[in-house]
């Protein structure tokens, strides 16, 4: 069964229609209102998962704030990982995008005077995060989704699935994508191309990540011979439900929430004292694991949980500021936050790895821009601050939108001629090693199931070098039966199997990244947590781990970090 | 659409029901305005052979009636919205409200009614 | 001691292969009650029939991928517990109202459509610049408006909608309610814009408020009342002589 093939040109080409990429958008039609815009996204805008955030987006709002204390704390909370040029200029961006948000609608909750109202957030000195009451990401992406909606040029290929990046003379043109209604393979073709892809979560088998979460742009960019940086960097949240692994907001402790072990102990205090339930996620995650190892968690059909108890904040306070806390645990696990304490445990939640890009979102490949959670422009290093990604979408979804279309206002047009046989390669490609594959004995789902768990066991809170190396060992197997899967779907309208294969794929190569960057990094910096390492060793590995590929494991190199103003110091709270 | 869609759940039916209410009424009105012409007469001669008929068919239809209008007023604390000293009205008082002035207009009219009939 | 067992029988349809879609049955174990369809459909697709479509995202009910007929009434997969229907079985179809195009798949094609035509985006006669700030808004003006702000474009409204069942050209449920969303909004001066949309015959006139809509809404958005609200609003407009309603 043949594909139709086809063509679309553009001149700036968005992969992914969430935060960062809409935002991009956006900016690159105000830059340049001829240009003709292309967003491609596997799915709808509005199921982006930007749309589960909850907390807020930081910013320097108020006289008594400044922004060398937002950049010291993204710098300390990075473990001082993080380019602080990047963060620098990021701190000053932040406070416009959010006023251009709340000029497009959204509804950030307000000061009796009318002024964006501000919340307390992990690992912030002061108060700064804005908030739409803790459906902040939901009310995000509506709002730039449906401000994109009156922009004409901004042309929208839903659920089209990217299988790979054009790339021609070492450039970028473009990507081939699958549109998911026909089966039909098409060449969008661009001058520039941002990928937006977002999180790599469900690499993992407890995440706050969505379905659609499987690290697509960074595997298009590392197979196009991108390299992805720090990605031994995984952040865990300290609070997920358990069993679901549905995402407990930050804000609900920034509120004056108090974690508790099964002792009735806030027991933060022996690990952060002076933050307490406001330290940074990485340190709260190991002291939850650390007492779980201790025997003080409690004991649950789905695992070992801490209680997160604000019974003491009263029913105003939660409907006010928390209403949507007290929905999901209604809803899921039939509690009513007022009265009960609720179960929570560190989940998988944010990528601070990913696609090696500038502080415009060039990446080392012309015509290839990345924003948002794929991409590392050197903001989050070993640890990302709640409430600094929903800001880090709009401030480098904008500066790539920006870069890229200021890239396409100059760029010579892509020729047709090799684009074409790039195409019919690419449809080859996937209809034999996918469709066509009909005496395989492996499911997708199964394989898929065993690098989740793997990943939680070897690459989790702590890491040690035998779980990892273990770990590589059944990354390398997976892969080996990844090629003899079978697919059971070979119809050519909306088959999810084949999308479920070609995101596995991607996921294989990006879990192999993760995995060998955190084997090679022995200290413990950030999120990355080696019990054989436990201290941090900054005349070795104050640099960043570039990962490239090869026909085998990934060649790792490391590249410097920028430091301005603020040396590296022991990180306490 | 399937032409049984009505059937498919409860609120389905009683929706239904309460706009074929309209039906009936009309036909009450029509039947009604019939009367009215016989009783041009004089009420000397006005029990025509159909006033049993017409007092069942009023009941039932005045049991139509009811719910329709119980459910119209019922949903005034949906759609009206009102604010009085910068805080909203609870929609159940507007509700009773339409309630109240509902029993008072009928009050009024059945009086008139049976002031005038005598 | 026997594994507890669910059956749970979906539509099938191949648009390539298939006549008219189809009820598959599957039997699958049950081992935890905390269980949900979306889990039984992942099962499926993940160990018995890899070929079974459907869309999900974010499995805590705020992307609104999963909305499907359970047991005839639209609801979001991820939120409908198993243990409400076991022993008997659980029956999931496309939703109601839209065209299937594959399984479980609809078409969100005119729903898309409709979301664009109220124009969802603030309008102003003239631009606050960015120096200046925020615009000045209470909680309380958010209140104002806040329902109708939480929809998450599920489709629920549609599917349980006969009027929108009868005429797709009905604009519908969730339309009208971010319509309204915005209209409300103090910050926004677009209701004029929106009013060709809205007050048209195939706007929220068609509605004869069935209620429905409101009662399948996951996120408590009451677009009837939206409607209802609107219906009031437009004909005032048109009534008083200086309608100024904003």
């Amino acid at each position: 069964m043949d594909g139709q093939v086809d063509q679309e040109s553009y001149d700036v080409l968005i992969v992914g229609g969430g935060l960062a990429g809409i935002r991009a958008a956006i900016a690159a039609a105000e830059m340049n209102p001829r240009l003709r815009i292309g967003m491609v996204s596997k799915v709808y805008p509005m199921r982006s998962h930007t749309v589960s955030a909850e907390g807020g987006a930081a910013a320097v709002m108020s006289k008594e704030d400044s922004f060398e204390t937002h950049a010291f704390d993204t710098i300390k909370g990075s473990d001082y990982l993080a380019d602080q040029d990047v963060v620098e200029a990021f701190v000053r961006e932040a406070p416009l995008e959010v006023i251009q948000m709340e000029h497009w609608g959204c509804p950030w909750s307000r000061n009796p005077d009318g002024t964006i109202a501000v919340r307390p957030f992990g690992g912030m000195t002061t108060w700064r995060t804005c908030f739409a009451a803790d459906k902040s990401g939901f009310h995000m992406l509506h709002t730039v989704f449906q401000t994109s909606l009156k922009y004409p040029q901004i042309r929208r290929h839903d659920e089209a699935f990217v299988t790979k990046l054009l790339v021609e003379d070492s450039r970028c043109v473009g990507v081939v994508a699958i549109d998911m209604r026909s089966g039909r393979f098409t060449a969008l073709t661009a001058k520039s191309t941002i990928l937006a892809t977002g999180g790599l979560g469900r690499i993992y088998a407890f995440t706050t990540n969505g379905n659609i979460c499987t690290g697509d742009g960074m595997a298009l960019a590392y197979r196009a011979g991108v390299p992805l940086k720090d990605m031994e960097m995984v952040q865990f949240h300290p609070t997920g439900l358990p069993f679901t692994g549905i995402l407990i907001t930050e804000a609900v402790r920034g509120e004056g929430g108090y974690l508790l072990n099964r002792e009735g102990e806030r027991f933060l205090k022996r690990y952060v004292p002076n933050k307490m339930e406001l330290g940074p996620r990485d340190i709260i995650s190991r002291a939850m694991v650390t007492e779980f190892e201790a025997g003080r968690g409690f004991e649950g059909p789905h695992g070992l949980y801490m209680h997160l108890d604000v019974r003491h904040l009263g029913e105003a306070v939660i409907d006010r500021k928390l209403p949507f806390m007290r929905e999901l645990g209604r809803e899921f696990l039939g509690i009513d936050i007022v009265k009960d304490p609720i179960p929570v445990r560190p989940v998988q939640h944010y990528m601070m790895g990913g696609i090696d890009a500038d502080i415009s979102g060039l990446t080392p490949m012309p015509g290839l821009y990345a924003a948002g959670e794929c991409a590392n422009v050197g903001l989050n290093g070993g640890n990302r601050l709640g409430s600094n990604s929903l800001p880090e979408c709009l401030v480098f979804g904008a500066a790539a939108g920006r870069a890229a279309a200021d890239y396409a206002s100059g760029a010579r047009p892509v020729t047709s001629n090799p684009v074409d046989s790039m195409l019919r390669d690419e449809t080859r490609r996937v209809e034999s090693s996918f469709l066509e594959k009909k005496d395989g004995e492996e499911r997708i789902g199964e394989i898929r199931e065993d690098m989740q768990r793997s990943m939680d066991e070897g690459a989790g809170v702590y890491r040690t070098k035998e779980g990892i190396t273990e770990l590589i060992k059944r990354l390398d197997s997976f892969r080996e039966r990844f090629q003899k899967i079978r697919l059971y779907d070979s119809s050519r309208t909306f088959n999810t199997e084949l999308t479920s294969a070609l995101e596995l794929d991607f996921m294989l190569d990006v879990a192999e990244t993760v995995a060998h960057s955190a084997l090679a990094r022995e200290e413990s910096r950030g999120a990355h947590a080696r019990r054989d390492f436990p201290d941090r060793h900054d005349e070795k590995f104050l640099k960043h781990t570039l990962a490239h590929a090869t026909d085998g494991a990934p060649r790792l190199e490391y590249s410097d970090v920028t430091i301005t103003h603020f040396q590296p110091q022991a990180r306490s709270y | 659409m399937s032409t049984t869609w009505w059937a498919r759940s409860w609120h389905y039916f009683w929706y239904v029901v309460r706009e074929f209410t309209s039906l009936p009424l009309a036909l009450w009105l029509l039947w009604f305005l019939v009367e009215i012409q016989r009783a041009q007469n004089g009420p000397k001669g006005y029990y025509p052979h159909s006033s049993t008929g017409f007092v069942v068919f009023s009941v039932i239809v005045l049991l139509f009636a009811v719910y329709h209008s119980v459910t119209f007023l019922g949903l005034a604390g949906v759609i009206l919205h009102f604010e009085f000293l910068d805080r909203p009205v609870p929609s159940r008082l507007i509700v009773m409200s339409q309630f109240a002035i509902w029993l008072v207009a009928s009050a009024v009219i059945a009086f008139v009614l049976v002031y005038f009939g005598r | 001691m026997t594994e507890k067992k669910i059956t749970v029988r979906a539509t099938r349809f191949d648009p390539d292969r298939d006549e008219k879609p189809r009820l598959q049955s599957y039997e699958i174990p049950f081992p935890d009650d905390s269980m949900v369809v979306l889990d039984a459909l992942n099962f499926i697709k993940a160990h018995v029939d890899g070929s079974l479509s459907y869309r999900w995202s974010c499995r805590m009910g705020i992307c609104g991928s999963c909305g499907m007929m359970v047991d005839g009434i639209p609801k979001l997969a991820c939120n409908v517990f198993l243990r409400d229907y076991w022993p008997r079985s659980v029956t999931v179809e496309p939703l109601n109202n839209f065209p299937i195009v594959r399984d479980l798949v609809i078409d969100m094609g005119d729903f898309m459509h409709k979301l664009q035509s109220v124009k969802p985006w603030i309008i102003r006669k003239q631009e606050l610049p960015l120096g200046a700030g925020e615009h000045r808004q209470t909680n309380e003006q958010i209140d104002g408006f806040r329902q109708f702000s939480q929809c998450i474009n599920c489709m629920l409204c549609y599917a349980a909608c006969p009027v929108y069942g009868l005429n797709h050209e009905f604009l519908g449920p969730a339309a009208t309610a971010l319509a309204r969303r915005y209209n409300l909004d103090s910050r926004d001066q677009g209701l004029k814009q929106r009013l060709p949309v809205i007050a048209d015959p195939e706007g929220v006139w068609e509605c004869s408020f069935v209620g429905e809509c409101s009662v399948v809404c996951p996120k408590g958005v009451d677009p009837a009342k939206a409607i209802q609200q609107t219906k009031l609003d437009t004909t005032m407009r048109f009534v008083l002589p200086y309608g100024n309603r904003e």
